[in-house]
């Protein structure tokens, strides 16, 4: 139960649909109605993670959404502080375990940053490669998820199996399906084996012809699908922008905001792609969204395969690297948005402190502002609209 | 030997076993349906199904079964222990009654009562009893959310129901549902679902409904809550609810067939297979079970307040305006 000042600020806070849908303080002291008090989590099938919903319920509607983290906290920002270097690589994979490749990649730009390292030009196409591969990886068993949630099983089976075969062609490259320890400072830890780019070429041209099929025709025009999405989760761009989201969540209220563009990084200058908006603002324009990118990843894979230069894919490196005394920055465009990492360096061979910027922490705040006025079943897609990972909240 | 066989056909008796083979092949019909549920599914997810136990997995739901009866049955502490146990008896002895008035063939109905409509949309009804007690007795939040779902919706489906049931009805001019099967004649242009088609598109929505399968699971609602009204139960509790719910899918099914698509009657006339009609009306129930699993595993689930809308706002209407039309045509056609 909430104490009553605590409750007029819940209520003066709440979004846009709820106006008509609670009852009314004078209508609840008349009928005695209560609230229930109601724990979604963390072991419940449906939620993304382990995440730990408070919730408090007017029936159907919810008033108040607290979000619990920490479940799966292995600190890996202390853990960091103790290794090598080089040897935080692997602990960055166990962030986002949706996204490794970009979390490996951030972590790889900051430390970069310290140093004076030139990346050779091979190096930087195979890493944007690899990012894209795994942004669709990423992307596509999102949508999935969303289906998912709102009570269809069919898609993400269709999904995960689009997923397993990236993951066979990243165990080709990197020797592992999930934690790869493949983009190293300095570059990446192995050139592509000789006929991996075809078989990348042929997967890809594959699923440019099958996407439309399997993932927009059944899902995009149900009628279900639009009632349950449409205007759901609905935000303001100033009220994204207020919370910090980033990604597909901040696009979908039609800030134009992507770090390849905005702030680039590795090669992303010289390739040609489009930054997906949409003015909606819900969770079926953070679908849109999602399914659009998808299509930006294939354009982007196809181009660096084209252009892919020959060479070393090694930089330079010190047998033992200690990076100068400062602060090294690395923030790079992860599925779920803007993932950036901290280092500060005291001269010595492990970092003095690292900090993640995790896109599905940040983006987590969403669900307390949005989510009260909303009914129960409208929290599933709202967390699919975020779609945040449980080893990036929690690091 | 001849007092065996008078006994046998002393009403009771003749009752009591055709009951109990009725029984017989509703628990059954409800293994078979899991199986050919999980076959329908991974067929359409791109997936084997079962088919580890027995040739092609066959055998997977004796397995299935076994497992469950050999289960504890856990209630939560708080539980209100009779209402917890009671709920699935109540939720399964409707679905199973109901298939007493069922016309298999013309001669193999249990009874051939001459209210079986109104014997059906009675019975169906206390189905929802069971779900609330379910819901009540468990004692926990989600529950209490799935049970004031099922309820709600059970309820408000039952109206587009009985509505859409009234044009046969009317048509046929009998309640008994082997008069209804018997006035449609032996060729599918014939058969009601044609002048009927508003009513019967109505009556397999609603059905949906009722039998609580997506697009309409919300009691269960696995997403958010989890299973609903059933999140407590475990062992031959769940399995009887389980069965329960296939029972009335196949129930729903059944119905849809005896009222709209010809019952027994072959599909053309010269299809007719004399004493083994039965076998058409097999062939129509499971096409139309088929559909609801196609359906299950393909939509999204709606929400509370959309479904109450399609209920009261699209289907009630609906059905309300061939009521007029059918009594109106059958005024100005003559001989009908």
């Amino acid at each position: 139960m909430l104490s009553e000042e605590r409750r007029v600020d819940q209520q003066s806070a709440l979004t846009e649909p709820a106006a008509g849908r609670l009852a009314t303080p004078d209508v609840r002291d008349e009928f005695g109605l209560e609230t229930i008090d109601m724990n979604m989590g963390p072991q419940h099938p449906a939620m993304h993670g382990l995440l730990r919903l408070i919730l408090e319920l007017d029936g159907e509607t919810v008033v108040r959404c607290d979000p619990v983290m920490g479940y799966l906290h292995r600190c890996q920002e202390k853990i960091a502080e103790n290794r090598m270097y080089p040897a935080v690589i692997p602990m960055t994979d166990r962030l986002d375990y949706f996204a490794n490749m970009h979390n490996e990649h951030g972590y790889v730009l900051a430390v970069e940053d310290l140093l004076d390292v030139e990346v050779p030009p091979r190096a930087e196409y195979i890493r944007v490669l690899m990012c894209e591969l795994m942004r669709l990886a990423s992307h596509i068993p999102s949508i999935g998820f969303l289906m998912l949630e709102l009570g269809a099983f069919t898609p993400i089976l269709y999904a995960f199996r689009e997923r397993e075969r990236i993951q066979s062609i990243f165990e080709a490259v990197t020797g592992a399906r999930m934690m790869f320890h493949y983009i190293r400072i300095g570059g990446v830890k192995a050139d592509l084996p000789p006929e991996i780019p075809q078989q990348i070429w042929d997967y890809i041209e594959g699923l440019e012809a099958r996407f439309h099929n399997d993932f927009v025709d059944l899902i995009q025009g149900n009628e279900i699908f639009i009632s349950r999405t449409r205007g759901v989760g609905k935000m303001t761009p100033e009220k994204a922008l207020d919370m910090g989201l980033t990604g597909p969540p901040l696009r979908c209220t039609g800030v134009d905001f992507d770090l390849r563009r905005d702030y680039p990084y590795s090669i992303y200058p010289e390739l040609e792609f489009d930054v997906i908006t949409d003015t909606a603002g819900d969770v079926e324009a953070s679908y849109r969204i999602r399914i659009a990118e998808c299509l930006q990843s294939i354009r982007l894979i196809k181009q660096c395969l084209e252009k892919m230069p020959e060479g070393a894919v090694m930089g330079d490196l010190g047998r033992r690297l200690r990076p100068k005394e400062g602060d090294g920055f690395g923030r790079v465009e992860s599925p779920r948005g803007e993932f950036a990492v901290h280092i500060v360096s005291d001269g010595s061979d492990t970092p003095y402190r690292v900090h993640y910027r995790d896109p599905s922490f940040c983006n987590m705040q969403l669900l307390q502002e949005v989510v009260p006025g909303h009914y129960l079943p409208d929290i599933m897609p709202i967390m699919g609209l975020v779609d945040p990972v449980s080893g990036g909240w929690d690091k | 030997m001849q007092t065996v066989l008078n006994l046998l056909e002393a009403e009771p008796i003749r009752l009591f076993l055709s009951f109990g083979v009725v029984l017989f092949l509703v628990l059954n019909l409800a293994a078979i349906l899991t199986m050919a549920e999980r076959k329908a599914s991974a067929y359409i997810h791109l997936r084997y199904g079962p088919n580890r136990v027995g040739p092609r997995g066959l055998l997977q739901p004796a397995a299935d079964v076994f497992k469950l009866f050999t289960k504890e049955n856990v209630s939560p502490g708080r539980s209100d222990l009779w209402i917890f146990l009671g709920a699935p008896i109540a939720m399964f002895l409707p679905a199973a009654l109901v298939w007493m008035v069922v016309p298999f063939s013309p001669d193999s109905v249990v009874v051939n009562l001459n209210v079986g409509i109104l014997f059906f949309v009675a019975i169906t009804s206390i189905g929802a009893l069971g779900v609330v007690m379910a819901g009540y007795g468990s004692r926990s939040t989600f529950s209490l959310l799935g049970a004031l779902r099922g309820a709600a919706q059970m309820i408000s489906y039952e109206v587009p129901l009985i509505l859409s049931l009234l044009g046969v009805v009317m048509l046929t001019g009998s309640l008994s549902l082997v008069d209804v099967v018997n006035a449609q004649g032996d060729a599918f242009w014939t058969w009601y679902f044609l002048p009927q088609l508003p009513m019967f598109l109505t009556f397999y929505i609603a059905g949906l409904a009722e039998v609580k399968r997506v697009p309409f699971d919300l009691p269960e609602g696995e997403s958010e809550i989890v299973g609903g009204f059933m999140v407590e139960y475990s062992g031959m509790t769940w399995a009887l609810i389980q069965a329960a719910e296939f029972a009335s899918m196949g129930l729903m099914s059944a119905v849809s067939v005896t009222l709209f698509l010809g019952g027994w009657q072959p599909p053309l006339p010269f299809l007719d297979l004399g004493p083994f009609n039965w076998v058409w009306f097999g062939l129509k129930t499971s096409l139309i079970m088929f559909t609801f699993q196609w359906i299950r595993w393909s939509l999204p689930r709606l929400r509370m307040d959309q479904l109450m809308d399609l209920g009261w706002k699209v289907l009630v209407p609906i059905t309300l305006v061939w009521l007029f039309v059918t009594a109106g045509a059958m005024l100005v056609i003559p001989g009908n």
